[in-house]
């Protein structure tokens, strides 16, 4: 029970984390605004429900809202950061992603203080082998492992998939070979975006999505990247599923406030013992 | 800039020092406006031990809430629970956010970490501290706080005395990083943040010097925050809170220019006017908050200092 909750949260995370490490490894951009966008797909969702809109529907549209948000984002003010390389644009990258996360929160806060995404499935849940599960958290892991298992096959299988992961291993060398840097960008950050609008979704299925939510799913992105190792997309899946199920444990036996300490603890510990991630060795 | 002469400076301090010295007279000693004051003089003080820590040696704490607020629950805890005198817990409070934050430093300096990687390993350290303080509700009740007023520190209790205390540690504070960028580690320090292998090529110790600059920062911070703990009458998480002392530190070391001397200042200035003026829209400010820090930082990279030389054409320090 407490496992495949544990795996049901993990893979929101590793969808969360994905797209954070995407964007880092390609644009060298840490979003600070991740989890924001995240809050938006999942308010606007939210929003339009209470608008009178089907549930399906809405979440469609919660996504899709996160998705353009990301675009006007990148073309808007990420484009500066693009002109300078290496430290001064992870640098220039994570002050002005961090207005932008203050941006929202402030405009989310201040407009809809109360909303809260809470999907709820009329089926309540099925028993399999004497084991009760929710059906809304079947529902949020079958949709997670989807956009995972898309992902991946788009990274692994696609021209453009090959093309990205060019970038994440040498900017200038991918350029070199012809490969469209600016265009690319747009579609991993929109794509990073989309994924983190889905995970506000799936977040509504089984817990209860808050706009005050947004540092919060900021930082857990950044633990699993962190432990999966920075660029390393395996590792980033095999973390966030792992920390799922330590979070399900600890914050069952001992407590939701040493949980998030333990969750940081670790992300500290490892950039300071094994900056490459703890299953960097992995891939 | 070493060998120059310091007149500038020492003028810049004798202005700086006046002003604000007369500045209650101006407001006839409104509570209300002297209240804020004296917290622009404490924040004024936080930006110049992030000014040391971040401007100098390019060590982005995004802790500096955290390691006040360290020093400050420390000496309140200890006073309240053991009943030992303030004077002898808010030593030991700010030596604490002294080490943590050289510890930081060390650690980061050791393992080549970049500034992305301080950057966030001191922004977790904040949740963490953050956690900490509501899960030990035992001893810090949390989010409710603790009362600091009548724990035998007297020296808070008329609004006049504070608002000098306040001015007396930012005037010292400003005196000291004079002297501290004309001595060697000054040197040092510009040398670092001109080039850091540059500067370990030349025989400069950088782990030494960055954790020095750690040190120094993290005891001033330690000292505003404890004090301004106790003349608040009240401490909670939320006082040292990310959104409350990060950000506004990072806007306002920002706006006034990094590695200067009158950069905290002006922006400390600027930014309680700001904050007065955007304060009545509650939620919304740290939305304006959030767009001042990309605008700031996307056009006015430099700071106040920076444009004002420019266009006086004046040495402004």
């Amino acid at each position: 029970m407490l496992l495949i909750d544990g795996v049901i949260y993990g893979l929101q995370l590793s969808l969360l984390a994905l797209g954070f490490t995407l964007i880092f490894g390609l644009g060298g951009v840490l979003n600070l605004a991740h989890g924001q966008l995240a809050v938006i797909g999942g308010i606007s969702a939210a929003v339009l429900i209470g608008q009178g809109v089907t549930p399906p529907l809405a979440s469609l549209l919660g996504i899709l809202v996160a998705g353009v948000f990301g675009l006007l984002v990148e073309r808007s003010l990420l484009l500066p950061t693009y002109r300078y390389k290496g430290e001064a644009r992870v640098l220039f990258g994570l002050l002005l992603t961090l207005g932008l996360a203050l941006v929202i929160d402030g405009y989310v806060k201040y407009r809809f203080p109360f909303e809260a995404l809470a999907l709820r499935v009329p089926i309540p849940a099925i028993t399999v082998f004497s084991i009760t599960i929710r059906t809304s958290g079947i529902i949020a892991a079958l949709v997670a492992s989807l956009a995972l298992l898309s992902l991946l096959l788009f990274l692994r299988g696609t021209t453009l998939g090959k093309a990205i992961r060019c970038i994440i291993q040498n900017e200038v060398g991918a350029e070199l070979c012809g490969i469209d840097l600016t265009k690319i960008r747009i579609i991993i950050f929109v794509l990073g975006a989309l994924m983190a609008g889905l995970v506000g979704i799936t977040f509504g299925l089984f817990a209860s999505l808050r706009p005050h939510m947004g540092f919060e799913l900021t930082i857990f992105a950044f633990v699993v990247t962190i432990v999966g190792g920075v660029r390393s997309i395996n590792g980033t899946i095999a973390a966030g599923i792992l920390l799922g199920v330590v979070h399900a444990f600890s914050s069952f036996y001992i407590g939701a406030y040493l949980t998030f300490i333990i969750f940081l603890a670790t992300a500290a510990l490892t950039i300071v013992v094994r900056p490459s991630g703890l299953l960097g060795y992995w891939t | 800039m070493i060998r120059g002469t310091s007149w500038p400076n020492y003028i810049a301090l004798l202005i700086v020092g006046t002003v604000l010295a007369l500045f209650p007279f101006s407001i006839w000693g409104s509570a209300y406006y002297l209240r804020l004051a004296t917290i622009m003089l404490a924040y004024m003080s936080y930006v110049m031990a992030f000014n040391i820590i971040f401007g100098h040696t390019g060590q982005l704490f995004l802790c500096t809430g955290a390691l006040a607020a360290s020093s400050a629950y420390l000496s309140v805890v200890m006073t309240r629970e053991l009943g030992v005198p303030p004077w002898v817990t808010i030593p030991l409070g700010v030596l604490c956010a002294g080490v943590i934050g050289a510890l930081f430093s060390y650690v980061s300096v050791r393992r080549g970490l970049g500034v992305i990687f301080v950057g966030m390993v001191t922004l977790v350290f904040t949740f963490v501290f953050y956690n900490l303080i509501l899960g030990l509700r035992g001893l810090t009740h949390g989010e409710d706080g603790l009362v600091t007023r009548s724990l035998g520190l007297g020296i808070f209790e008329n609004r006049w005395s504070s608002y000098y205390i306040f001015l007396v540690i930012l005037l010292l504070s400003l005196l000291f990083y004079h002297f501290l960028m004309r001595s060697r580690i000054g040197l040092a320090f510009r040398a670092l943040r001109d080039d850091e292998l540059t500067a370990e090529l030349a025989g400069i110790d950088v782990t030494r010097y960055k954790v020095l600059a750690a040190f120094i920062g993290s005891v001033l911070l330690g000292i505003v925050g404890s004090l301004y703990g106790y003349y608040n009458g009240f401490i909670n998480p939320d006082v040292f809170s990310f959104v409350r002392v990060d950000v506004v530190v990072l806007v306002m070391l920002l706006f006034g220019g990094m590695a200067t001397l009158l950069g905290p200042i002006l922006g400390g200035a600027v930014f309680t006017a700001v904050h007065e003026v955007v304060r009545p829209l509650g939620a919304l400010s740290l939305l304006v908050y959030g767009v001042l820090l990309v605008v700031l930082f996307l056009t006015f990279r430099e700071g106040l200092v920076m444009a004002l030389r420019k266009v006086a054409k004046l040495h402004i320090p």
